[in-house]
């Protein structure tokens, strides 16, 4: 349903989803092993790809407003400014001569810096990986160089209307709290952070108990264990390090918009959400996907609103759900979901919705297994935000008892205020619709919104 | 007697294996009596199977007054058919086979692709005969599914990138430029029809024009026989699509043009250049040599990295070659530093003519160009479901046999070849140039003071 232009560039994107589960009949059993006081989860076999990450716990818990991005540039550093063997270019070009891939990034939740390569070029490539994770050169003027493309691709990004209109909602919905802040960071935040300053911050990140480890591929245990063992020895333990989960919960509807030039107009709607470890949880995820499917029926195939209307549940520490639609009828757009919504609330779900969508599930969880990169991104993700990497490999079953009284029971409760965002024509939008009694929200920014308190 | 029988049953037992294409391990192919080619592939590393059809059809065959309907036409694949007569049934469907489905639409391939479980590989081909073959085209339909096309197109112009890439498109393809636009234009997509949509179909849309590909946890006897069971009774056209529409060429283009697009949401500045380069057809030996210089030049290690982005003029600088069946595109995409402007720009002009000295690569480089392909196609097989699609742009655009020959060939690219293919599509081509920046970048960079033609 979507035209392709360029076909032939493979894009490596990391998945960070959280429902997974394990096919034991196609892959060797996972294990766990304590190295340093390290936890390192390990998955062999699945194919010739290693994939190898470190997961930093936290995300935006780690550090103040305003020093927002400081995180994503130190681990964007681990690779950029060099390391205590190989400047930058001596780095990246041993990497080039495997085709190795290392790299980081930074979340909301955590951060990882990941090695993938053929399993063969393990013994080339690991080395690198240690010596960029342990030790890091941060040289200032190859800092100063991804500074600049970090502001660079921050202007990017605000030039895609789907990534900014993401933005905007998060920053409007949790505004005063931790998930306001922007791992990628501002160009305000990003222009003022110095090489010497991310070294310091990156020093206090990398100690033993914010980290662990994830390894899904075909590796030696004895091998693995040594190298991991050698690379952890140096590491500080460290402070305990608890995450902080903080759920979000509107007390009214409300709107906000920005005026865009675009050639349509882009809406997002966010609201509360189970938190990680409630019995909720799972419920609510599929309640939001069904919901979803409803979506696109009633607003692309029956009403012809949008290409793109879709529904998803963020669940991770601060947990929240979405609803998005680009539309060039906005006010037209809002009584159709207006109405699902409702309809959803007053009528709920079917059995045979709630079974085929279980079955949906697992073709998804398979499909995702089918990269080892994809693998390790789903322990990584269920260890930090439920502490528990192994929910991985039992949702399936968890799934089962889920029926549909579950689900209507948890919708109903969560998706009631809804906080609206809306980037596009302002003309062609009415506040008032969205958010009755609040059109005075409208004309706030985002930074103030937490002032804005009503019963 | 027994003797001349045997001769003829060895020559009819050649001729079939001559006919066979070269396929990779575990690729196995028929052609039913059709004419509709099967690819199976089996792979069982998870237990799912994915099914796609792919139709040599996109932008190639649309003149202006087709201009974006194969892909208006693939939107409607989803719509209703005989056992599904409207999308409500046919999504409900999806969801009882527990699918992931989508389609593209290209410049020479529509493609349509369903994910599920490997049971469901028998009532899965049944629901994608139905939509292929018995497809319902209503007027309400099709006036609902307009806006939703147009609101595809609409996103896509919300996007700087995509809208200096359809600018480049018109000056490089001038006349005939509909036949690489998938997207199309709004006013033909608006008035639409189901005549038109019946045209298209009766134009592309027979088993002689299209493939068929299993793959996944599936034995191929079992598939192929499942496939002559579901598609067997498709009747063959009785002509080659290819040959009774045939395709115009592209007229070279005739002069170097350059334009700045300047356009409030570009947020940071785009740099585009494009040359016409070579095709299938007519040179597939460039096609191959056009990919390794592009890998040449991705290496940090290359001149064009290291004058670029090493030294902070871009953030990013990709050269790039789309293989077609009918003048690929030869691309430069790069993000410059804002602030360096001007230097970005004479910096990428002086590179270029420098592309076809001799010393402009290393041996070394070119080795490890070679090194990245091996790896590349290492990587390409690790995701199972993603086969299909890759294997089915190869055969719209090149050959089955050129797919598998690929990567062989890669490591058979000399320096002369590269120099070849430099000299022949680039060096003192006529070219188009194209830059979207926002109106305070452009009058803060001056860019009408530099931005011209020079090469």
């Amino acid at each position: 349903m979507r035209v392709s232009f360029s076909i032939k560039k493979i894009i490596f994107i990391p998945v960070l989803s959280l429902f997974y589960l394990i096919s034991a009949a196609q892959l060797k059993q996972p294990y766990e092993m304590n190295i340093e006081g390290v936890k390192v989860i390990v998955q062999p076999g699945g194919n010739e790809i290693l994939e190898i990450q470190t997961v930093f716990k936290g995300g935006v818990q780690n550090y103040a407003v305003g020093k927002d991005g400081i995180e994503s540039l130190a681990i964007n550093a681990l690779t950029e400014c060099g390391t205590g063997k190989d400047d930058k270019n001596s780095f990246k070009n041993k990497l080039d001569k495997v085709s190795a891939q290392v790299y980081g990034s930074s979340g909301m939740d955590y951060a990882s810096f990941n090695m993938n390569c053929i399993g063969s070029d393990f013994e080339v490539v690991w080395p690198l990986y240690a010596d960029a994770l342990t030790d890091p050169r941060f040289d200032e003027k190859e800092f100063n160089r991804i500074k600049q493309d970090a502001i660079n691709n921050l202007k990017q990004q605000a030039s895609q209307p789907d990534y900014a209109i993401s933005k905007y909602a998060k920053q409007t919905a949790f505004a005063g709290k931790d998930y306001a802040k922007i791992p990628e960071g501002t160009e305000e935040s990003i222009s003022k952070l110095t090489a010497s300053e991310t070294k310091e911050y990156y020093k206090k990140l990398l100690t033993k108990s914010r980290i662990f480890l994830v390894v899904v591929g075909e590796v030696d245990r004895a091998n693995l264990e040594s190298k991991i063992k050698a690379m952890l020895s140096p590491i500080p333990v460290g402070e305990p390090f608890k995450l902080k989960k903080e759920p979000y919960s509107p007390k009214q509807n409300s709107f906000i918009s920005q005026k865009k030039d675009f050639a349509t107009n882009y809406i997002q709607a966010i609201t509360g959400a189970p938190m990680p470890g409630t019995k909720e949880f799972n419920a609510f995820s599929l309640a939001m996907r069904i919901f979803s499917n409803r979506q696109f029926l009633e607003v692309r195939t029956n009403n012809g609103l949008s290409y793109a209307p879709y529904s998803y549940f963020d669940g991770g520490l601060s947990s929240s759900a979405n609803i998005f639609v680009s539309t060039t009828d906005p006010n037209k757009y809002f009584t159709v979901i207006k109405s699902l919504i409702d309809k959803t609330r007053k009528e709920g779900f079917k059995e045979d919705e709630v079974k085929n969508m279980k079955s949906t599930y697992l073709t998804s969880y398979y499909s995702k297994l089918e990269t080892n990169g994809a693998q390790a991104s789903a322990f990584a993700s269920n260890e930090v935000i439920h502490d528990n990497w192994r929910r991985a490999l039992t949702l399936n079953d968890d799934l089962k008892s889920i029926t549909a009284a579950n689900l209507n029971e948890v919708f109903n409760k969560y998706v009631t205020n809804l906080t609206w965002v809306y980037q596009g024509d302002p003309v062609k939008v009415d506040a008032k619709l969205y958010a009755p009694g609040a059109e005075k929200k409208t004309k706030i920014q985002p930074s103030k919104l937490k002032t804005k308190k009503k019963g | 007697m027994k003797r001349v029988q045997l001769l003829i049953l060895s020559c009819m037992l050649a001729s079939f294996m001559y006919a066979q294409p070269r396929l990779p391990q575990n690729y196995y192919w028929q052609k039913l009596d059709n004419g509709l080619e099967v690819v199976v592939i089996e792979n069982n590393k998870v237990p799912l199977a994915t099914i796609e059809i792919a139709v040599k059809n996109g932008a190639y065959t649309e003149g202006p007054e087709y201009s974006g309907l194969s892909h208006l036409f693939e939107h409607m694949f989803f719509k209703a058919n005989k056992d599904y007569p409207d999308q409500q049934k046919f999504i409900k469907r999806t969801e009882e086979l527990g699918a992931i489905w989508n389609g593209t639409t290209a410049e020479e391939r529509v493609n349509y692709y369903f994910t599920f479980n490997k049971d469901s590989l028998p009532a899965g081909l049944k629901f994608m005969n139905a939509a292929m073959r018995f497809p319902i085209y209503r007027q309400e339909d099709m006036q609902k599914e307009r806006p939703v096309v147009d609101g595809e197109f609409q996103r896509a112009e919300s996007d700087p990138g995509f809208t200096i890439w359809y600018e480049c498109q018109k000056k490089l393809w001038g006349d005939l430029v509909t036949r690489k636009n998938p997207i199309g234009d709004h006013n033909i997509i608006n008035t639409a029809t189901p005549e038109k949509m019946m045209t298209i179909k009766d134009k592309y849309y027979h088993p002689n024009n299209s493939i068929l590909v299993i793959c996944g946890d599936v034995k191929h006897e079992e598939a192929f026989s499942l496939a002559k069971q579901v598609f067997g009774d498709w009747p063959n056209s009785g002509f080659d699509p290819q040959t009774k529409f045939p395709i115009p060429e592209f007229t070279p283009l005739k002069s170097t043009e350059y334009f700045v697009k300047e356009t409030s949401i570009a947020q940071t500045p785009y740099l585009n250049f494009y040359w016409q380069g070579p095709d299938y057809r007519h040179d597939s030996a460039a096609t191959v040599a056009a990919d390794l210089f592009s890998t040449i030049l991705a290496l940090n290690s290359s001149k064009w990295q290291q004058a670029l982005v090493d030294k902070g003029l871009a953030t990013y600088a990709g050269v790039g070659y789309s293989t077609n069946r009918y003048v690929g595109p030869i691309s430069i995409f790069i993000v410059p530093n804002p602030n360096k402007m001007k230097e970005c720009y004479a910096e990428t002009l002086n590179q270029i003519k420098m592309w076809e000295q001799d010393d402009y690569y290393t041996d070394e480089q070119l080795a490890d160009a070679k090194q990245i392909k091996y790896r590349d196609e290492i990587r390409k097989k690790e995701k199972p479901s993603s086969l299909p699609s890759q294997l089915t742009y190869w055969w719209a655009s090149t050959s089955l046999d050129y797919m598998t020959d690929y990567e062989k060939n890669c490591q058979l690219v000399t320096k002369a070849d590269i120099k070849k293919y430099i000299q022949k599509y680039i060096s003192g081509k006529p070219y188009v140039a194209g830059l979207i920046i926002n109106s305070a970048m452009n009058k803060a960079a001056k860019t009408d003071e530099f931005f011209k033609p020079s090469l």
